[in-house]
């Protein structure tokens, strides 16, 4: 069984991680075994026993089931294993730490070991290295005096000459000590001759001296005051332990050996065989010491080369050393990658109490049920503990045994802990009898259990809820069809999970936190996601039909499908028929109505009015019945679809009842709403059949027209543009202007096309149905069945040539007409001739290899998201903070309200809606209304108290102001009323909107209860819940990625690589474009000026031509300006100044060389002086002086004049959006309004502007991106994103450069990428990592700090108040008998 | 899978150096002020007097969630029950009950950024929605 987490009973805490480097005599200190021999077995045949001193010696702990380990003598799974070392022969570098081990050795000099640092910089760097305490800033530290050290080359301490030290692959460091002086420079000589004596007695030496000297260096050397220079802690890493002398030898059980079972002998694990590999290299060297130099050198490198691969297999190694290996794993290998021990056991784990099967529907099952079948419940248990409540039913199930379902298949006894009886085999009657109050019982799963439910992917947190259990028949896992939205299932063989919490604590945490009815709205924007799908909708849009009527048999009936469950002992409250004569009806509404509040008796009384999309006009007398009015949980009008009953919308029903009535009312309308509207819809019934995709001749008609027409216009801009005289789109070539143009006008013949055929179809076609309900399908899949599939799009464009200057061969070449690029004329009823087919089937692939693409690359865009916010959290005192307690924001989104809270658009409360529910609620028939004034007065008054003070100011002036209008809408009314009748007021005149003095103290009351329960509680992972609600609708979002900002000719990326492009905080993005403001906006020929100032203009777009002259004396290039040209771009250049931009540029022309011959003509001469012949020169000017920029920003490819009619008086207004970088130029230009110019590269902005404008960017740029795919999410989360983004005071993107220097956490660094270099880092800083992250307390095994975590419970002793002391009986003075009396004396 | 494919890419990282280093002396530059360190210890370990206790007098649904559960653990380990029951087996809702009649003898200590902490009762607090 689990155990349950009890602080108290923890008698060790971790709380941090010290990771550092092991010295040769620690890692003596930590083995029990000294490995020496190669051989892994003894060498007599047959017995398998692992050689002593061998890689395998038992002291190390076992690897078989059947042998104990020699040390502690324990067996298999009880033994922790144990180390040895093994001594190497040479010492070789860690691979791991060869990077920070090429960095101390630039860092030092290579003569006396002393830092290389000037003496004043080594002691203020010291200090600063010494107060140092947070990761980041020794990371940032250690990369500066590595720079510093590295333009030293003499050492300051012992004046050696130092030069660079480099990396040789594979595994080598070299100083090139003597790189700066000159060949034949004594200090060379001299060097040299220190050999001559050596080299007398050893010949071979010769060989391996050369000019660049690898130097032996004693590590050990270097001073421990300079240690916090290298950024190292000298309590747990010294540089010397960098260069291993010794191998620890991981424990047998890390490396198991398997007995074969096809062959003889064992297979050993690849640690083990490098292990002997390296131990063979070893005694080879050792045994060639007095051997040859060359293959002593030899073998040592082979040793580096195996010690390395044991760290890391993956390391790149020269071809020939690569020795034909076969792909191995080393220790590196092990911890990396999704199948690594991070991220494969650490960060998440296998689990029991699981199971897996097939989805189906049940519309019967409540919103928070699942049904499981029998046979699963029968293999899953919940450890129940035997109390006073619980032991009959225990006995019952102890009785009933494993096979009978409410059984049990273990029982643990109290007396005895830790050990299980099976029930299969023990005496269950006896059993139950002698069952007491603490034994455990293991019993299946029962109605009422409550368990987790999961489909993957899990994108947001709705992708698992807590549901309970109802155990029925047959094999699937059935649940409501209302929750397949938040799993985002469907039922064509979709497989869910199912986990079942096993202690209290675990139970209570999911289903108060994570029940389907706690979660029925979504954080992304506040709206339901969990509501009517399908056949609900459907049906309960048929029922509400204005011509439903329904005699009283079957209005008995249908009501009578809600009775079930705790619906079962309901009154229901029959209202008198809606039709009396002949016959007793009622309407689909009247049913409705009864099924959202079925007596008089029942509390919930919704509230609503709103209009349905395809509202026309006349409010409740709309001909679409769009206009929804439900008061009193009556459906007075309207017929409901999605937007009152589905996920997704504000304006819902269950919304509102959600918001007025809490969730278990809310959770209990949409069961009995599935109920009826299902009865509902299986009665009448309901199909589609192909009668209902065809067309009317009227229809066909209309459409042939359409289509001739948009032909005819298509055919018109061709020959247009054949002629030269189609007018140019700013920005577009001719043919582009074309495809434009086309492309909107073959999509205007679908749009009418289906807006004809959504015409001419009967209210009864059941398409139109469907599409109207908004259970499935739309307007758009309508007319491609009837009337026109449309233009086929690939890539935003029409379909592109395959072939040789044409799409299909079908076709003739440089066609442009419709169907030659891909528009399909024909309808899916009428069917599709082979070209469109085949238009269509590529279509579509691209379609399917979006969403390939997408779903890897969202899945990624998520991962990271998650990792980098996982740990913020609102703390007690409001702000959002990490785990390291650093603030992110002061006040969650500004405000501190929740979004999932939000009803209005920004504010909490939807105020009008509010007011309408209380004044349809409460009439208080006896009270009379108050005027205008009075109610503006009142509320003034009474927003003035101290209870109100809460209320943040802004939703304190929304409701101010929202008292204002209505007040003035009242009097507005009524003084209107008496001016027409010109009389005075009637009585019954001053009900027309009717507020009374308890009505309006009943709306403030509620606004601020309503305002307290919007704010964010303490605890809430904002940061996951961001990370969810931005990364999720990404999922969503098609790569369709274009759009045009503001005028045609201008693209901006959008979509899923746009958001990515935000995100990962890119230098460089695809479409950078500045708008810029202009100081004098309303002039179309400034604006053209300011173009022309910042636009790229070059040298080659001026000249009317560019000729060589070559005259007897002479040469020269003349250059014709082409002033008209300038004229019209209102360039402000002349001769002079494009002279002046010659002369700047890099093709290093002399000033003199260039010479204006007048306003028109400039010539240039080849320079005299220049080695290369005059005539190559002037053929090279005429190359490139083309190229030559005389006017605009280098940066700046194209800018575009904007015009933006929605100025003030419809004067039209100019902006100018430019293509390209450089904001502060931009800004600079004369003309130019700087304070109003933006720029949608996130970095730029905040080159330019700063750290607060670049936040800004990123707000509005993620905004601007979801909006235009039709996704909403709430504010509060992009601003979380930025503010994290930008916390550090620069931008960091959420990529692993941008999060390792957001996070300290090295285990949260390790388990999201780079996992060995960060491991490694942390190592040689000796750096502590304390247990407080999300990911690390995941890896520890310990409760993380959020939510449930932030604080801690402690036991209230609820002393008894001291009883009142009495005064002793003989005390009291009554008591005593004088003494006198007693006889006594 | 974009992930775990990053040999050779890192030329962006070597850019951002350099600005890292001018931002590290910011830094540095307010850690002089050594009254900073200082004035972070000391909440630590305090509780808040009941006067000035300034976190919401609501209960969170996570104080909720897991006052329940430790309830139920201590209902379902025999503790004695403080309301009176009906049929109710199940500790959880034998606990929702005693938490609706506010009788379940439990402190929450809240902690707050600095270390400091606020202990709130079960029947100081108020239970918004069930």
């Amino acid at each position: 069984m689990k155990e349950q987490y009890r602080e108290t009973d923890v008698v060790r805490n971790i709380l941090d991680i010290q990771f550092g480097v092991l010295s040769a005599q620690d890692m003596q200190q930590l083995s029990h075994a000294h490995v020496v021999s190669s051989e892994l077995y003894n060498s007599t045949p047959g017995s398998r026993q692992p050689a002593s001193h061998g890689v395998l010696d038992r002291r190390m702990g076992t690897s078989q089931k059947d042998v104990s380990c020699e040390t502690c003598a324990k067996n298999l799974s009880d033994c922790i294993g144990h180390y040895g070392y093994l001594d190497l022969a040479r010492p070789v570098f860690h691979v791991g730490y060869f990077k920070n081990t090429i960095h101390i050795l630039q860092n030092i000099c290579k003569i006396c070991a002393h830092v290389l640092l000037k003496p004043k910089d080594k002691s203020t760097l010291c200090e600063q290295a010494k107060r140092i305490n947070s990761y980041l800033q020794k990371k940032a530290l250690y990369k500066r005096i590595n720079l510093l050290c590295k333009k030293m080359s003499l050492c300051s301490y012992c004046g050696a000459q130092n030069g660079t030290v480099k990396k040789l692959p594979p595994l080598k460091i070299v100083h090139e000590r003597f790189k700066t002086v000159k060949k034949g420079d004594p200090v060379i000589t001299n060097y040299f001759s220190q050999f001559d004596t050596a080299l007398e007695y050893n010949k071979e030496l010769e060989s391996q001296l050369s000019s660049s000297v690898i130097e032996f260096l004693n590590p050990s050397q270097i001073p421990l005051a300079d240690l916090p220079l290298l950024c190292m802690d000298q309590q747990f890493s010294h540089p010397k332990d960098l260069v291993l002398t010794r191998l620890l030898v991981p424990p047998n059980c890390i490396r198991p050996s398997v007995i074969s079972e096809l062959k003889s002998g064992t297979n050993e694990d690849d640690i083990t065989v490098m292990l002997t590999e390296i131990i063979f290299l070893n005694n080879l060297i050792n045994k060639r010491s007095s051997g040859k130099v060359q293959s002593i050198q030899d073998s040592w490198e082979h040793l580096q080369l195996h010690v390395a691969f044991i760290m890391n297999s993956e390391i790149s190694v020269p071809h020939d050393l690569s020795m034909a290996r076969k792909s191995t794993r080393g220790f590196v290998q092990r911890l990396k990658g999704k199948q690594g021990r991070f991220r494969g056991n650490l960060s998440g784990k296998r689990v029991d109490f699981s199971s897996r099967t097939v989805i189906s529907p049940d519309p019967n099952l409540r919103i928070n049920e699942v049904g499981v079948p029998i046979e699963v419940s029968k293999q899953l248990t919940y450890p129940e503990k035997i109390t006073a409540h619980n032991i009959n039913l225990m006995k019952q199930l102890v009785r009933n045994g494993p096979d009978v379902h409410p059984g049990a298949l273990f029982v643990e006894p109290r007396s005895t802990p830790g050990i299980k009886k099976s029930l299969r085999y023990v005496h269950r009657e006896k059993m139950a009898t002698e069952l007491r109050q603490g034994d455990i019982i293991e019993r299946h799963l029962m109605d009422g259990d409550i368990v987790l439910y999961n489909r993957q992917p899990s994108l947001h947190k709705m992708s698992i809820m807590s549901h309970r259990v109802r155990v029925l028949p047959w094999r699937t896992f059935r649940f409501n069809e209302c929750v397949c939205t938040p799993y985002n299932a469907d039922f064509d063989g979709d497989e869910m999970n199912l986990h079942v919490p096993q202690t209290e604590e675990a139970r209570a945490e999911a289903l108060v936190l994570m029940g389907v009815t706690s979660n029925l709205v979504t954080p992304r924007h506040g709206a339901l996601i969990i509501g009517a799908t399908q056949d609900f909708l459907t049906g309960s849009y048929l029922l509400t039909q204005k011509d439903q009527f329904f005699d009283k048999e079957y209005t008995c009936g249908l009501i009578t499908s809600i009775l079930a469950g705790k619906e079962a002992i309901y009154t229901v409250d029959l209202p008198p028929p809606a039709i009396m004569k002949p016959q007793q009806l009622w309407t689909g509404k009247q049913i409705f109505s009864m099924i959202i509040r079925p007596n008089k008796k029942f509390p919930v009384q919704c509230n609503l009015t709103t209009k349905r999309k395809d509202y026309t006009r006349g409010e409740e007398l709309c001909s679409n019945e769009a206009w929804v009015i439900m008061r009193n949980s009556e459906l007075l009008a309207g017929a409901l679809d999605k937007s009152l009953l589905g996920s997704g919308s504000k304006k819902n029903i269950f919304y509102v009842i959600l918001k007025d009535y809490g969730k278990d009312h809310a959770a209990d309308a949409m069961w009995r709403v599935a109920r009826l509207s299902t009865l509902f819809i299986m009665n009448r019934g309901f199909s589609i059949g192909i009668g209902d995709v065809m067309p009317g001749s009227g229809l066909l008609t209309r459409k042939q027209e359409l289509l001739d027409d948009g032909y005819g216009k298509c055919d018109e801009f061709i020959s247009q543009l054949k002629e030269g005289t189609l007018h140019c789109q700013p920005g577009c070539t001719a043919e582009e202007t074309l495809e434009q143009l086309i492309l909107k006008e073959l999509s205007t013949i679908r749009d009418k096309a289906g807006k004809a055929c959504v015409m001419e179809l009967h209210k009864t076609n059941a398409a139109l149905i469907m599409a109207i309900s908004g259970s499935k399908g739309s307007f758009i899949n309508i007319s491609q069945m009837i009337a026109c599939v449309g233009q086929q799009a690939i890539g935003g464009k029409r379909v592109p040539n395959g072939f040789e200057d044409r799409a299909l061969p079908h076709y003739e070449r440089h066609s442009k007409i419709p169907a030659a690029k891909g528009f399909v004329s024909n309808s899916f009823f009428s069917g599709m001739t082979p070209t469109e087919f085949i238009f269509h089937t590529m279509a579509g692939r691209e379609g399917l290899v979006d969403t390939a693409v997408k779903t890897s690359e969202t899945g990624y865009m998520q991962r990271r998201l998650v990792k980098s916010l996982e740990d913020l959290y609102v703390a007690y005192d409001m702000t959002v903070r990490n785990s390291t307690q650093d603030i992110i924001q002061i006040k969650y989104g500004g405000d501190g309200l929740d979004p999932t809270e939000l009803e209005g658009n920004t504010g909490p409360i939807d105020l009008e809606r509010a007011l309408d529910h209380i004044r349809a609620k409460n009439p208080f028939p006896e009270e009379d209304p108050l005027t205008g004034t009075e109610i503006l007065q009142l509320a003034e008054n009474y927003l003035a108290n101290d209870a109100f003070k809460e209320l943040s100011d802004e939703f304190k002036d929304e409701l101010k102001t929202f008292m204002e209008k209505f007040s003035k809408k009242v009097d507005k009314i009524r003084s209107r009323l008496s001016k027409v009748t010109g009389r005075k007021a009637l009585p019954v005149e001053r009900h027309i909107e009717r507020l009374t003095f308890t009505q309006l103290i009943h709306f403030l009351n509620s606004c601020l209860d309503r305002y307290q329960a919007a704010v964010m509680e303490p605890g809430t992972a904002v940061g996951a819940l961001c990370a969810q609600s931005i990364g999720e609708p990404g999922t969503q979002m098609t790569l369709k990625t274009f759009h045009f900002a503001g005028v045609a000719a201008m693209n901006i990326t959008l979509g899923v690589p746009r958001i990515l492009e935000i995100i990962n905080a890119s230098r460089s993005i695809s479409t950078p474009i500045i708008t810029a403001n202009l100081k004098d906006d309303s002039d179309p020929e400034k604006a053209r000026q300011v173009k022309g100032r910042v636009e790229k203009t070059l040298l080659g777009e001026v000249c009317e031509y560019v000729e060589e002259v070559f005259l007897p004396d002479d040469c020269f290039l003349l250059l014709k300006l082409a002033m008209d040209r300038i004229r019209l771009l209102k360039l402000e250049v002349d001769a002079h100044s494009i002279k002046y931009s010659i002369c700047t540029s890099k093709l290093k022309v002399k000033e003199m060389d260039v010479c204006v011959e007048s306003d028109t003509i400039i010539t240039v001469r080849p320079s005299r002086t220049k080695a290369s012949a005059m005539y190559y020169q002037l053929q090279h000017l005429k190359q490139h002086i083309t190229q030559v920029i005389i006017k605009g920003l280098p940066s700046v490819n194209r800018a575009v004049i904007n015009q933006n009619d929605t100025g003030p008086g419809g004067v039209c207004r100019y902006e100018l959006l430019v293509e390209g970088d450089n904001l502060r130029e931009v800004i600079a230009t004369y003309g130019v309004d700087g304070t109003r110019c933006t720029s949608n590269n996130t970095y730029e902005v905040f080159t330019c502007l700063g750290i607060e404008a670049a936040r800004a960017t990123i707000i509005k740029e993620i905004t601007v991106t979801m909006e235009t795919h039709g996704l909403s999410v709430d504010r509060r989360h992009v601003m979380l994103l930025a503010d994290l983004m930008t916390c550090r005071g620069q931008v960091l993107g959420i990529t692993r450069h941008g999060l390792s220097k957001m996070k300290e956490s090295v285990l949260m660094l390790a388990s999201f990428e780079k996992t060995a270099d960060h491991l490694f880092d942390a190592a040689y800083h000796g750096q502590s990592n304390p247990i407080k992250g999300v990911s690390d307390c995941i890896i520890m095994g310990k409760p993380m700090n959020i939510g449930t975590g932030v604080f801690k419970l402690l036991h209230s002793h609820r002393r008894e108040s001291k009883p009142r002391t009495r005064t002793l009986l003989f005390d009291h003075p009554d008591m005593h008998v004088p003494l006198s009396l007693s006889g006594w004396s | 899978m974009a992930d775990e494919e990053f040999d050779g890419d890192d030329a962006g990282d070597d850019f951002e150096e350099v600005e890292e280093d001018e931002n590290l002396d910011d830094l540095q530059e307010g850690e002089e002020d050594e009254n900073q360190t200082e004035l972070l210890l000391l909440g630590e370990g305090q509780p808040v007097p009941v006067q000035k206790r300034i976190t919401t007098p609501y209960m969170t649904k996570y104080e909720r969630a897991r006052v329940l559960g430790t309830r139920a653990l201590q209902i379902a380990m025999c503790a004695p029950v403080m309301v009176e029951i009906d049929a109710e087996s199940d500790p959880l809702q034998i606990a929702a009950k005693e938490l609706r009649e506010r009788k379940i003898p439990i402190i929450i200590r809240r902690y707050l950024p600095d270390g400091s902490f606020e202990d709130w009762g079960i029947d100081e607090l108020i239970i918004s929605d069930f």
